[in-house]
């Protein structure tokens, strides 16, 4: 179980310190996948960093089955949402590379970066180099290489906005599948309220920054459909939807009111 | 990119301005429209070549510009891209150092020169001492600007699954910097050589650049023209060489596999 407690976090500015988190706990279960959803700005990656030990938290802490996790952990895997493949090596030397810095044998991490490949229908691409992919094969390569260490939590940091829709729904949809199967902790940070609602088991709305946990929406949807593709469809969708928009308070009279 | 049907077109005129450059050169000094001062026809730098050739002078001359050249490149760069890359990993060194480095980088090579002569002395290494000079500021803007550039989401990925820093600096910045290490020997080799001659013109006793100076000072002509060419057919060949260490140090940029 991954567990925020009373995290703050600010950072020094030109004028004085600015105050990025306030109080945020939420905890997120195993094989349990929560979304956090918040403002644009309002330091919902910041978390993610935090978690993972790129940064330290001004307050409070985070916690991995009831111990605090300090710097690198290896149960923690993290998808980027810029590409974190590098350009100089072949995908499946990309997928290797965390096993590589472990110092596994050659051998061994080949073999277990052939499967992943194999698995997420990267097969055939074992020699081209990243740049050579499309964007969601992108994605699925630097998923396989973020699963390649086997976390047991895995932490998505707006992975898919830069995807097309349809790609994006198919890679979601692999990536809850994979979640579910290796009964994995799963926490997403996105700005897409169709995609938390689709993906997660419970919603964290935060406050524009400083953020505060606004509400917390328990959302049964995920699991009882056979499909990320087949939530938006279902009746309860809209509601939750509706909630959620409402809970961020995003203004959108502007618009109106300039036309 | 020239396209495909227009390559034997291409080489066939090329061939040819070649050709109209030699036989109107040869034709122009034999026939007195051009001034034996002035010009030299390929017959005559071909004879200038062989009594240069037969006293020994030009295969010393030739080979010792070749040597500073080489030396001063693979010194130049290796220092250049060894600073550049290390500098920015110590920030505070860094920020103390890099306006005394754009300074030096500013002072114009020729008035450097003398200096190099004074503390080395008239021979090779003074020579090889303001070639490394100049190469090494080739090598080492670029490799430092892309070092302080670095894409921090790969830094970041690697310290997650839990990289050390020295892992970090032989997984992610040295192969980050080969391209800009590319642009560096692109950019030092016409710079080595350029090291080099001016040394050599500045006080020498032998070399490429001593020989056409000398020629110039007892007008001889042909050894200028000589002295010349030379040069630029080793500045062609070294640049040839380096074109083709491209797809060797940056190979993925290389593979156009789509």
């Amino acid at each position: 179980m991954l567990e925020f407690r009373n995290i703050s976090f600010s950072f020094p500015g030109r004028r004085g310190p600015v105050e990025v988190l306030r109080d945020v706990s939420f905890t997120c279960a195993e094989d349990e996948i929560v979304a956090v959803i918040g403002p644009s700005g309002c330091g919902k990656s910041t978390l993610l960093s935090l978690a993972i030990g790129l940064r330290k938290p001004t307050a409070g802490e985070v916690l991995l089955d009831g111990r605090p996790v300090k710097g690198a952990d290896r149960r923690l895997g993290m998808l980027f949402q810029q590409t974190t493949l590098l350009p100089w090596r072949s995908v499946l030397e990309n997928i290797e590379l965390g096993l590589e810095i472990r110092g596994e044998l050659k051998a061994q991490r080949r073999k277990r970066a052939l499967a992943l490949m194999q698995q997420y229908g990267l097969a055939g691409f074992e020699r081209k180099y990243p740049h050579a992919l499309s964007g969601g094969m992108q994605k699925r390569a630097a998923l396989a290489q973020t699963l390649a260490i086997e976390p047991t939590v895995l932490l998505l940091d707006e992975p898919f906005a830069a995807l097309d829709a349809q790609t994006r729904v198919v890679i979601e949809n692999d990536v809850v599948k994979i979640c579910r199967a290796g009964k994995r902790t799963m926490v997403i940070v996105t700005h897409d309220i169709a995609e938390a609602i689709s993906m997660a088991d419970r919603v964290v709305v935060l406050s524009r920054r400083p953020a505060t946990v606004k509400q917390i929406y328990q959302i049964p949807l995920s699991r009882k459909a056979a499909n990320v593709a087949d939530v938006p469809s279902m009746q309860e969708f809209t509601y939750f939807f509706k909630s959620i928009w409402d809970a961020l308070d995003i203004s959108v009279t502007g618009m109106s009111a300039a036309a | 990119m020239t396209r495909l049907s227009h390559r034997p077109l291409v080489i066939l005129g090329r061939l040819a301005v070649l050709a109209i450059i030699l036989i109107g050169a040869e034709l122009g000094v034999r026939y007195g429209m051009l001034s034996q001062l002035f010009f030299s026809s390929p017959s005559q730098i071909f004879e200038a070549l062989l009594t240069q050739w037969s006293n020994g002078s030009f295969l010393q001359d030739a080979g010792i510009t070749i040597l500073e050249t080489m030396l001063g490149l693979a010194a130049g760069s290796l220092l250049g891209m060894g600073i550049g890359l290390l500098l920015p990993q110590l920030r505070l060194l860094s920020s103390v150092f890099e306006p005394f480095l754009m300074v030096l980088n500013g002072i114009p090579v020729i008035v450097i020169a003398p200096l190099f002569i004074l503390w080395l002395g008239l021979g090779v290494p003074s020579k090889i001492g303001i070639s490394v000079y100049i190469v090494f500021f080739a090598m080492f803007i670029p490799v430092y600007t892309a070092s302080l550039r670095l894409d921090t989401t790969l830094v970041d990925a690697l310290r997650v699954m839990g990289a050390s820093r020295s892992q970090i600096f032989w997984k992610v910045i040295v192969p980050s910097s080969l391209p800009s290490v590319y642009t560096g020997l692109k950019i030092g080799s016409g710079l080595a050589l350029i090291g080099a001659v001016i040394g050599e013109f500045v006080a020498s006793r032998a070399g490429l650049g001593h020989m056409i100076l000398y020629a110039s000072g007892t007008l001889d002509t042909p050894t200028l023209y000589l002295g010349i060419l030379t040069l630029a057919i080793f500045a062609a060949a070294l640049s040839l060489t380096i074109d083709a260490l491209g797809p060797v140090l940056v190979h993925w940029r290389f593979s156009d596999e789509k």
